[in-house]
């Protein structure tokens, strides 16, 4: 216990002083950061627990930021009523999504996750109406509250970062609940936890909305910090950025998916002032990475690597 | 331990991020282009980064006592990515002026970062009409056009001297093209035309047969479209014959930018409109063409993205000769009154909204020297963005889109 609230103690500090100490752009660049962090940990609740591969977190987390243009920027309703009607939209998306997937496996849930988002993510270029097609929806602003201008980037750091640690504090205590115990269970051995009287399905189904809704949170910051929300968000290309910041962190951890969030957004950020290539340098660190640590940097030791694969290996 | 590690890794890198933000001294003019010189849409982009090189090397290293520093950022065509650069313009890279974006999309992206930062903006080619229009902000001005704005004359055109009635008309689905088709509708419908049937098909379509086996009859097509849709619609719509029974008109960027090469000897005689022609035979377009090949080399032709950056440059550091300053106000106030008289598409000033108001050329593909190129056939002088019509009445009728305006012209919209 006395660790944790140590960790705690230091990411917090840690935090402040990234505020204190860094430049406008690299806050905003940080706020970015934290917003995949978000999804990465939606997406590794579900792929370190259950062995589920989902391609459809970013779908919505797309999902909550498009409610939150539509009703916000569009409609103008108050932002007690747009913000908690966009994160129960992911949910509903992901309670349906949930029905369709719950009994897939491996594979077969990953061909369906990816099916479900680029429909959705097909039907914002399409249904210009609802949701501007290809030009999107803009101006969507936070308000100013008590004097603080909420869409500065330092404030929404603030802002940004208290919800993101919690949220990260609150997946970890998840993880080691009875609940965090059964889905790992269930990942080991399915007929097991079955024989042993536990709700396989419904368990899978509670994690599956349980993460749409982390990923709702990472949508409502998302499009505010944007400011306009198009369908670039839920393309393929994203889907795949946050899987790979997953792997890249480690999806088994909790704090994996923060690390990996963290150092491809640093990746991007410092190498794309110097090459335009910048995709091929990050896809070789990557490459370099997971051959070297494939069970993600969160998990990397020098024991392991020094041994080699077999260790790696038997401890999964 | 690990989560320690994990700690420290973290923060290694996220100082890594702080040693980029450097400080900078402030005798330089610093111009931040944007435009997507990687991904499908970089032809546009690397079209507008020839136009802008050219601008450079004809304005040199020092301009109203200023150092100009142009940078390059790459879109990649996507709105998150171009709000991301554009942050970095502002809050890293401490930019003055920001010229682009070129697509629709990320143009919108842009004036929504723009209004929020107050950046002097210059719109290159991207022509979404709401960035002049209902959405505009003060610091936001264009050098290029919007999507209806040729098309009210290519409308009028089409009706009276081509003396087509009823229109069939295929485009691809989203905002740009329903632009064209809104401004067309409203030039043709005024000038005698009967009706435009519409059919949208997804973009990054490949095959056409289905829509080409069932196209209603009408007096002509009109292809809304481009890129390799347009390709790929242009080859089959002469597989099936059909160039013999309607002939095929073209939205603005059909025939004018980047598929006349592969269309080759077919395209000839296609008729479309835009505010530049590559086929202009005036000083000020000759010295722009040959300036831009000894610069790029003669296989590049300059298209509009070209001149549109080329010229965006031009208005940005103009502004702050006529200013004498870098204070944003005096640059933006100074933007606004652009008037250029020797633009290489022909001169233009910008209206009270910040659109120019320029020539549009009616441009039919002919071979001249060996090359196939857009050359005018017929200039509508000093066209707004809203064309004939009056600017508060036309902002207050609801956005074009798929639907909108209706397809006949007895419709009481076109009665007003």
């Amino acid at each position: 216990m006395k660790r944790e609230t140590l960790v705690i103690l230091g990411v917090v500090a840690g935090l402040l002083v990234w505020l204190l100490v860094a430049g406008d752009y690299a806050v905003s660049r940080t706020n970015r950061a934290m917003i995949y962090a978000l999804m990465a940990l939606s997406f590794s609740v579900l792929a370190g627990r259950l062995g589920w591969f989902s391609l459809c977190q970013t779908t919505l987390a797309g999902v909550s930021g498009y409610v939150v243009a539509i009703l916000g920027a569009q409609h103008g309703l108050p932002y007690a009523v747009v913000i908690p009607a966009a994160i129960l939209t992911s949910m509903l998306f992901a309670v349906v999504f949930g029905v369709l997937t719950v009994r897939a496996r491996a594979v077969s849930f990953l061909m369906l996750t990816l099916a479900l988002g680029q429909m959705v993510w097909a039907l914002s270029f399409q249904w210009v109406g609802l949701t501007g097609g290809y030009n999107g929806i803009s101006g969507v602003r936070l308000p100013m509250v008590l004097g603080f201008n909420l869409n500065d980037p330092r404030v929404f750091y603030v802002l940004l970062a208290t919800c993101t640690v919690l949220i990260f504090l609150a997946v970890h205590r998840f993880y080691n609940s009875r609940f965090g115990l059964l889905l790992l269970g269930i990942q080991e051995n399915e007929q097991r936890m079955r024989a042993l009287g536990h709700p396989v399905y419904l368990a899978r189904f509670a994690a599956f909305v349980l993460a749409g809704a982390i990923a709702g949170v990472a949508g409502v910051f998302l499009v505010y910090d944007m400011g306009i929300m198009s369908p670039s968000p839920l393309s393929l290309n994203q889907a795949v950025l946050v899987l790979t910041a997953a792997v890249l962190g480690g999806y088994r951890t909790v704090w994996g998916p923060a690390l990996g969030a963290g150092i491809l957004i640093t990746l991007q950020t410092g190498v794309a002032q110097y090459t335009d290539r910048h995709m091929m340098v990050v896809g070789a660190v990557l490459a370099l990475c997971i051959l070297l640590m494939p069970r993600g940097l969160s998990e990397f030791s020098w024991k392991s690597l020094v041994r080699g694969r077999r260790a790696t290996t038997s401890s999964t | 331990m690990k989560t320690l590690k994990t700690i420290a890794i973290g923060s290694a890198s996220a100082l890594a991020v702080a040693a980029t933000v450097n400080a900078q001294a402030d005798d330089t003019l610093r111009v931040g282009v944007i435009g997507p010189t990687s991904g499908v849409f970089s032809f546009f982009g690397e079209q507008q980064r020839m136009g802008v090189e050219l601008a450079i090397e004809e304005l040199g290293d020092e301009v109203a006592g200023y150092n100009l520093e142009v940078e390059f950022y790459d879109s990649q065509g996507d709105a998150e990515v171009t709000v991301d650069q554009l942050r970095a313009m502002d809050s890293r890279d401490d930019v003055d002026i920001v010229v682009g974006p070129v697509l629709g999309g990320t143009g919108l992206a842009g004036l929504e970062w723009a209004s929020g930062s107050g950046v002097p903006t210059v719109i290159s080619y991207s022509a979404p009409e709401d960035i002049t229009m209902r959405d505009r902000v003060e610091n936001v001005v264009r050098a290029g056009w919007t999507g209806a704005q040729p098309m009210f004359a290519f409308g009028e055109y089409v009706a009276e001297e081509l003396g087509h009635e009823d229109i069939v008309m295929v485009g691809q689905d989203y905002a740009f093209p329903y632009d064209q088709l809104g401004g067309f509708m409203r030039g043709f419908c005024a000038a005698g035309g009967n009706s435009v049937e519409r059919i949208w098909h997804p973009t990054d379509t490949a095959d056409y047969s289905s829509i080409l086996a069932t196209l209603p009859q009408g007096d002509a097509v009109l292809y809304n479209g481009a890129g390799s849709d347009g390709l790929a619609f242009f080859e089959q719509y002469r597989d099936f014959g059909m160039h013999e029974r309607m002939p095929l008109l073209g939205g603005s960027n059909f025939y004018a930018v980047g598929d006349l090469p592969e269309m080759g000897e077919a395209a000839k005689g296609g008729v479309s409109a835009l505010q530049y022609a590559e086929g202009l035979e005036t000083d000020n377009f000759i010295a722009f063409r040959d300036a831009f090949w000894e610069m790029h080399g003669e296989d590049t032709m300059p298209l509009a993205p070209a001149e549109h950056g080329y010229v965006a440059l031009k208005m940005a550091v103009g502004a702050v000769d006529e200013s004498g300053s870098l204070d944003r106000d005096a640059i933006i106030s100074a933007l606004r009154d652009t008037e250029m008289e020797d633009a290489p598409r022909g001169p233009f000033h910008l209206d009270e909204y910040g659109n120019p108001v320029q020539n549009i050329y009616i441009n039919e593909v002919k071979e001249v020297d060996g090359r196939l190129k857009n050359v005018p056939i017929k200039t509508y002088e000093e066209v707004s963005q809203f064309g004939p019509y009056d600017a508060e009445e036309y902002m207050a009728s609801e956005p074009y889109s798929r639907d909108f305006p209706p397809s006949d012209c007895s419709d009481d919209f076109y009665q007003q």
